[in-house]
């Protein structure tokens, strides 16, 4: 089979479709009216995706909430002398979870070697001379969070979560500003987020490593031993010129991101912190105190970020040299037991005044803990330490006024009184005092959230009119009314109201005038659209045609399914369990066109019958061999129903397979065994799976081209030649990163490999792929038979699937590079996807249900059911951070955020690419006008963003329905970033490529050809 | 595909309730009288197809047998499925314009059958989210329960010359059941009836008590 050439091309014109002149002017007006229609097209799209976009960030800005944050700054306290050291040295060891520190023993059920009992030094040494503490961290635990918590004593909002890719200088009074502020010298070294909060206070001798590159497990926790081993450990008392010495080691949170903590290397890095901990305490004086802690856990998968008990639990360690320094409770407040769940627990916040009242500090302004009870060594420090803690806080109530409920500020003031004249009401205090703020820090901003709504619904109702109601040849014709409309109001709208604003400063929400942009081009963007539409339409048609559209069988499972999936976020159980009801929705769908094919029920005979015959009619008329068949009998076929039947079983199983890989949610719990692990992903048959994808996908791919005989001219290269060696080193990568992973003692340097490996098929996929997809690659091949000497017959294979065949080649593009950013049991269910998608275009063909809501929505829950099982879920620790790390070292702007949204997104990123081969695949040329396919497939890309949109919607009324339960930042709030991010990437991939620049041109190209 | 003509066939295996469709095409549009070749079949629209003996069996399986015993249902359920079948639900379908007589060896052949469903039964409920390698004995016992729900329709498909066209329904209808009830499984509730199949097999009893009357006006 060789590739189809220029000459070949024009033969093909010349001998199948002879033109005259005058049509070949008709064709080329044709073409120059339907390219300015499908830039119309994309300016419409592109507005209503912007109206999306305005909506979301509306919602975003009033939901994810912020704390003001007050800089003012506690100032030393008069006459009272208090702090029991000179000096401090604090170890950060980042992810200590609360177990690796407790001795556990080995029979007990939930003992694992490689996590518990490496660090011996933290609780064997527990004497007079040091506390170990559980360590309650407050939710988000992502690192800059629990920094600014531990030396601000207050809590950092979910919004601050986003900015730990750049954090800044931290503004709040906080206890390394008091440090510099009381001349004491503070040496650093460790993760450098330290040197972004603290920078101007640190001494220039502080050396901040690279944090974020998680795949790097040595170098900051090396860099930290030895600049301990410079200025303490090696270094003679005298010359020490330090007050405070700070480390900040990521060893452990890197292996548990890389490994998991279930994994050797885990044991290497906990040897490691324990001897250098030993080192620290054999160097330190009497006057110097030591405190080592965790900044936050990790859940079982070695992730952070949540607020699992897992995530929250760290270790708190003090030391002294000095005897009798700490005053510790009962035994029984220290039990080890079943990995010391009863052990005492302290919040991470009470770090702040306990160090700072150690030290002879001013308590940090903002402060909100209470000093840890261990710390004080008699009675009279005990009065002191807690006077001292009331008065800070009861000072930054009054400035601060965060308390505006009279009934709990009267409350606070009866605490207040109680609490000066007795030690023990103190925490009481406290406790309501942190409780209230908590409280208050949900503050939501209503008129925000109302605003996204309504922008969302109104975007939703634009969207079912514009893509679904009105009939597409009517919005053909519209489209050139609906973009100058919307272009002159939204710049009116922007005129009027920018000058309200700036004249009356009202709405009063908006702050600014970007948000006040924002909404004007909102609102003009709405208006713009309903002028044509209801210059030709009322809202009484509108309701009609909405009840019309449902009325067939199909749309109204569609519906369901989209209602279904809708209600989900109704519920935290239902949200949990997203992965499987998704599965299941999808696998019912497939059970449903199985019974479809099997028993052809009645009402093949009433809507579907009439337009396929229609359908028929018209596609005889292009004379095309293949098509005549099955026209003479009902619908479908004996043979159409047997392989409609075939492509329900394929999705089915497909579906139930890839479904068995997932990566659980912490609430799913016992009911849930996960399959998505990196044992498991780098485990020799997962990799021998890989290896025989290889050769599977481009043959299942054939497959399915091979049923239209499109496997011609440049599918062979393509799918037969590119993919196969792209899937081939991509299998070496991750041979080779599975390698590194399980070897300890490997000593290659594979990086270099590694990244050539991944650059080359980023490289070949997305660019070098893509550009030969511009060219216009055929997928037909002329056969030319000499049956006598007089007559040259010739039939053009693959002539029905023309626009399907060489669509998908798109796609495929993109799966290439999306395979490279899977982990390899994800690979595996990419390749099922592959499948499903694949079945899913055949079944839908078959039903002749290509314009039907089903299509679109199936095509959806594909995508939701490849995310889950991809081994991702709607949680924030499930996010692959790692895969950022394939392309580039370090953290380079586009690279490591490409690889993570191919990794999170790629199931989205490929439905919504291959949303248009609902229109196009089977579709022979010369049936239908170049106009019409194009408002066909604009019709299929809006009904799939009905699905998102319904789902996006959805979330954002039931996360603020559920705005104070228990479970929204952990199930309901992540759910519905990612629903926006959803809705975001499939609008963009949609907008810019599917209709921008994809269907466009083939379909010139297409037409070009085959043009009558 | 062309279609395969044949003459005149004495008797068919009819998959669709799609008649006039069928019909067409096999007569090739001619106008034919149909009553002697394709007997009216039907279920007749009476109390007596309401499945009673359900209702009590179900309230046995909530609130007095301990710890929801599903093989314990599964024991009366047959029986008394049986017994439905004779004594009310051949009473009420139609052949023809006659009722069929209960036809002894039938009824046994398709207690087999409807044993013998049970495997094709248990497949689907895993290819619909069922573990697949855990809780087996569970999920047979499920599609045991569905399968002898349905016990009266199987043996009416086999009296009325396997016309699965006019009984699928009844299949559905449980199906149905199943599916709805699905809903109670990933709540949080922590009751112990939401184990598997326990809410599932409540699911399939109900979607039975209103299928088997409900049928025979759709």
């Amino acid at each position: 089979m060789e590739p189809i050439n220029a000459a070949d091309e024009m033969s093909v014109k010349k001998s199948i479709l002879n033109s005259s002149i005058e049509d070949r002017r008709l064709f080329r007006s044709r073409i120059q009216r339907f390219k300015a229609t499908h830039r119309l097209y994309i300016v419409l799209m592109g507005s209503l995706a912007v109206l999306q976009f305005i909506a979301i960030a509306f919602f975003a800005r009033g939901f994810l909430l912020s704390r003001s944050v007050l800089e003012d700054i506690s100032k030393p306290v008069e006459d009272v002398q208090y702090g029991k050291f000179e000096k401090c040295v604090i170890l950060v060891v980042d992810a200590l979870r609360f177990d690796f520190t407790i001795p556990v023993d080995p029979s007990s059920k939930s003992y694992n070697p490689n996590y518990h009992n490496n660090m011996p030094v933290l609780f064997d040494s527990k004497d007079e001379h040091s506390i170990l503490l559980k360590f309650i961290s407050d939710p988000p635990t992502t690192t800059l969070q629990r920094l600014k918590g531990l030396t601000t004593g207050s809590l950092p909002t979910f919004i601050d979560a986003g900015s730990n890719f750049n954090g800044e200088v931290i503004e709040e009074d906080n206890m390394i500003k008091q440090m510099y502020l009381q001349n004491k010298t503070v040496f650093f070294a460790g993760d450098d987020t330290w040197d972004k909060l603290f920078q101007p206070f640190l001494s220039p001798m502080s050396v901040p490593y690279e944090s974020l590159n998680v795949w790097d497990l040595d170098t900051v926790d090396n860099g930290v031993v030895n600049f301990f081993e410079e200025h303490l450990i090696n270094s003679a008392q005298s010359s020490r010129e330090w007050d405070v010495l700070i480390g900040h080691m990521l060893g452990v949170d890197h292996v548990g991101h890389k490994y998991g903590p279930n994994h050797f290397t885990m044991k290497e890095k906990q040897l490691q912190v324990n001897a250098f901990i030993e080192d620290i305490v054999n160097a330190i004086d009497d006057d110097t105190l030591l405190v080592v802690f965790g900044d936050h856990g990790m859940d079982h998968t070695g992730n952070h970020g949540g607020d699992a008990k897992d995530e929250l639990e760290a270790a708190l360690w003090l030391y002294s040299k000095r005897p009798k320094t700490w005053n510790t409770l009962p035994s029984n407040f220290y039990s080890v037991d079943n990995l010391g769940v009863d052990y005492r627990e302290v919040n991470q916040i009470d770090l702040v005044p306990s160090l700072s009242l150690l030290l002879g500090l001013p308590i940090p302004f903002n402060n909100l803990g209470w000093p840890i009870q261990e710390i004080s060594g008699t009675v009279e420090e005990l009065m002191q330490y807690n006077n001292l803690t009331l008065q800070q806080l009861d000072l930054y109530r009054r400035v601060s006024g965060v308390i505006t409920n009279p009934d709990k500020n009267h409350n606070l003031d009866d605490l207040w009184v109680k609490a000066l004249r007795s030690t023990a009401e103190g925490p009481n205090f406290q406790k309501l005092f942190l409780e209230s703020c908590k409280d208050l820090w949900a503050r939501f901003d209503y008129w925000s959230i109302a605003t996204g709504i309504t922008l969302l619904s109104i975007s939703l109702l634009l969207l079912l009119s514009i893509t679904k109601l009105i009939p597409s040849i009517v919005v053909g014709q519209m489209v050139s009314e609906f973009v100058p409309s919307i272009i002159v109001m939204s710049l009116i709208s922007n005129v009027c109201f920018n000058g309200i604003f700036h004249v009356l400063h009202q709405p009063e929400f908006l702050e600014n005038w970007v948000w006040c942009s924002l909404l004007a081009t909102a609102v003009g963007i709405i208006v713009g659209c309903c002028i044509p539409i209801f210059d030709r339409y009322n809202l009484a048609w509108i309701a009609i045609k909405f009840a019309e559209d449902l009325s067939d069988y199909w749309s109204r499972i569609a519906a369901l399914f989209i209602t279904l999936h809708a209600l989900l976020f109704t519920s935290n159980s239902f949200t949990i369990w997203e992965d499987k009801i998704v599965s299941m929705l999808l696998t019912s769908l497939g059970m449903l066109t199985l019974y479809e094919f099997v028993f052809l029920p009645k009402r093949q005979s009433t809507t579907a019958l009439m337009t396929a015959a229609m359908g028929q009619k018209q596609g005889t008329l292009s004379g095309s061999p293949a098509f005549s068949a099955g026209s003479d009998s009902a619908p479908l076929g004996r043979f159409a129903r047997l392989v409609g039947g075939y492509h329900s079983i394929v999705l089915i199983v497909c579906t139930r397979l890839a479904s068995m890989i997932t990566i659980c949610r912490e609430e799913q719990g016992d009911s849930c065994t996960p399959t998505f692990t990196t044992a498991n992903n780098n485990s020799v048959w997962c990799l021998v799976l890989c290896f025989l994808l290889i050769g599977f996908i481009p043959s299942c791919i054939k497959g399915y081209y091979n049923v239209c005989s499109s496997y011609q001219a440049a599918a062979p290269i393509w799918i037969g030649q590119f993919l196969k060696f792209v899937l081939l080193i991509n299998f070496v990568f991750w041979t080779l990163t599975a390698l590194e992973n399980t070897m300890p003692d490997l000593n290659w340097d594979l990086k270099i490999l590694k990244l050539t490996i991944s650059r080359i098929i980023v490289g070949i996929s997305l660019i070098a792929a893509n550009v030969g997809w511009m060219m216009g690659p055929l997928c037909v091949k002329l056969n030319i038979q000499n049956n006598d000497m007089k007559s040259q017959q010739a039939t053009i294979l693959g002539y029905t699937n023309v626009y399907g065949a060489q669509y998908f080649l798109l796609v495929i593009n993109f799966f290439m590079c999306i395979m490279l950013f899977s982990k390899p049991l994800a690979q595996v269910s990419l390749f099922l996807m592959c499948n499903q998608l694949l079945s899913i275009l055949e079944i839908f063909d078959l039903l002749k249900l290509k314009d039907n809501l089903i299509g679109p929505v199936s095509m959806g829950l594909l995508a939701y059911q490849q995310f889950f099982s991809t081994g991702h879920q709607a949680t924030i620790p499930s996010v692959q951070w790692d895969v950022g790390f394939i392309l580039t070292e370090k953290i380079t702007f586009p690279f490591t955020h490409l690889g993570i949204v191919m990794n999170t997104f790629g199931p989205h990123i490929i439905v919504a690419l291959s949303i248009a081969l609902l229109t196009l695949w089977k579709q022979p040329p010369g049936v239908l006008k170049p106009q019409t396919l194009l408002t066909r497939i604009v019709s299929n890309c809006g009904m799939l963003l009905i699905y998102n949109t319904v789902l996006c919607l959805s979330t954002f009324v039931w996360v603020t329905h559920f705005r104070r339960h228990l479970m929204v930042w952990k199930i309901f709030c992540p759910r519905f970033i990612f629903a926006s991010l959803c809705l975001i990437v499939t609008q963009l991939v949609i907008t810019v490529i599917t209709i921008a620049s994809s269907s466009g041109r083939l379909i010139r190209q297409i037409n070009d050809i085959f043009w009558k | 595909m062309p279609v395969k003509r044949r003459s005149m066939p004495k008797k068919t295996v009819s998959f669709s309730d799609d008649e006039t469709l069928i019909r067409t095409r096999q007569l090739n549009g001619k106008k034919m009288p149909v009553d002697h070749y394709n007997p009216p079949v039907y279920v007749r629209k009476t109390l007596l197809t309401v499945p009673f003996h359900l209702l009590p069996l179900l309230y046995h399986f909530i609130k007095c047998s301990d710890n929801y015993d599903v093989a314990k249902l599964l024991c009366f359920l047959i029986p008394l499925q049986s017994l439905y079948l004779i004594f009310q639900f051949n009473r009420s379908t139609v052949y023809g314009n006659k009722i069929l007589k209960i036809h002894f060896g039938l009824l046994f052949i398709s207690l087999a059958a409807s044993l013998l469903l049970t495997l094709p039964c248990m497949a689907m409920i895993i290819l619909l989210g069922a573990p697949m390698t855990q809780l087996l004995k569970e999920t047979w016992i499920l599609a045991a329960h569905c399968c002898f729900l349905a016990y009266p329709a199987v043996y009416s498909v086999f009296n009325c010359d396997f016309k699965v066209g006019i009984f699928k329904k009844y299949f559905v209808s449980i199906a149905l059941g199943c599916w709805i009830s699905c809903v109670v499984l990933p709540l949080d509730w922590d009751r112990d009836w939401q184990e598997w199949p326990i809410p599932i097999v409540v699911g399939a009893y109900l979607g039975a008590f209103v299928g088997y009357p409900a049928c025979s006006y759709i």
